[in-house]
């Protein structure tokens, strides 16, 4: 679980309790204007990952940390494929974002309020 | 389903107007659009950010190419406009998405000019309304655009 939050003109990820050792990061900070969106996807964590490294991934249980794919990077923190928010970034160390947060269509809306100020 | 890496956007964006037209913004999942639209799911978040930046590319679309060319035709009378995506939007996504509520308003600003009135402009919108329940009573419930005028009983009572 991750808990997500505007904090003046950053984006700030930070990861609640052993989802910091799962996925070997407490917290990401991404300027506002890097960030191009955020969606509800509960049907992302079917699709094919990609190369871990480093991080952890328990297929069904938990899948945290960076994984390769396609010349992207991509940061996963995800137990609860129900409450998967994907935050798609531009000139970021990671192409994107799929953290689970506590409600998922809150962190949407404040995103997009966010990006569209 | 055939899955591409490569896709024509343009396709992709009218498939999604249509989906979004039928079942409203939160009606559609990404997993429908991955389906439906035969797109990779990283291609549709790499190309348009979000759901909601393909909707407004949707959207946007839908405006230039369904509703900007035929707003001569507004002023006709009984003419029903087939503009589904954008009187959908209107209802589902503008009291909650700025962006869609500044382009909605501005359509219909331009709809007001076509008219000559904005009271022809309710008039217009309202038989689209009416149209919609017309055209289920009359069997056409498949239909995700309504294009003609349903035919109507002069005087029928509500």
């Amino acid at each position: 679980m991750a808990t997500i939050s505007v904090q003046g003109q950053d984006l700030v990820v930070e990861m609640n309790g052993l989802d910091k050792l799962w996925s070997l990061k407490s917290k990401l900070t991404i300027p506002l204007a890097h960030v191009r969106g955020a969606t509800v996807d509960p049907g992302i964590l079917g699709e094919p990952k990609g190369i871990r490294a480093p991080g952890t991934h328990l297929p069904g249980v938990i899948t945290a940390g960076t994984f390769h794919q396609d010349g992207e990077k991509v940061f996963w923190a995800v137990r609860d494929a129900l409450k998967a928010v994907v935050v798609e970034l531009a000139d970021e160390h990671y192409t994107r974002l799929v953290v689970e947060v506590d409600d998922p269509r809150a962190v949407v809306a404040m995103v997009e309020q966010a990006t569209s100020r | 389903m055939g899955r591409r890496r490569s896709f024509d956007v343009d396709e992709t964006v009218e498939a999604a107007a249509d989906l979004f037209a039928r079942r409203a913004y939160d009606g559609v999942s990404i997993d429908d659009l991955v389906t439906r639209l035969g797109v990779h799911r990283n291609s549709l978040y790499s190309v348009f950010g979000s759901k909601r930046g393909l909707y407004l590319a949707a959207l946007r679309r839908h405006v230039e190419q369904d509703v900007r060319p035929h707003l001569a035709r507004a002023a006709q009378p009984e003419h029903v406009p087939a503009w589904d995506f954008l009187l959908v939007a209107a209802v589902d996504r503008a009291p909650d998405d700025p962006e869609v509520a500044g382009l909605v308003s501005s359509v219909f600003a331009e709809v007001d000019e076509a008219t000559g009135d904005p009271r022809a402009t309710e008039v217009l919108l309202g038989r689209w309304l009416r149209g919609r329940a017309e055209a289920v009573r009359h069997g056409a419930a498949d239909v995700p655009t309504i294009r003609d005028a349903p035919e109507t009983a002069p005087g029928k009572e509500i």
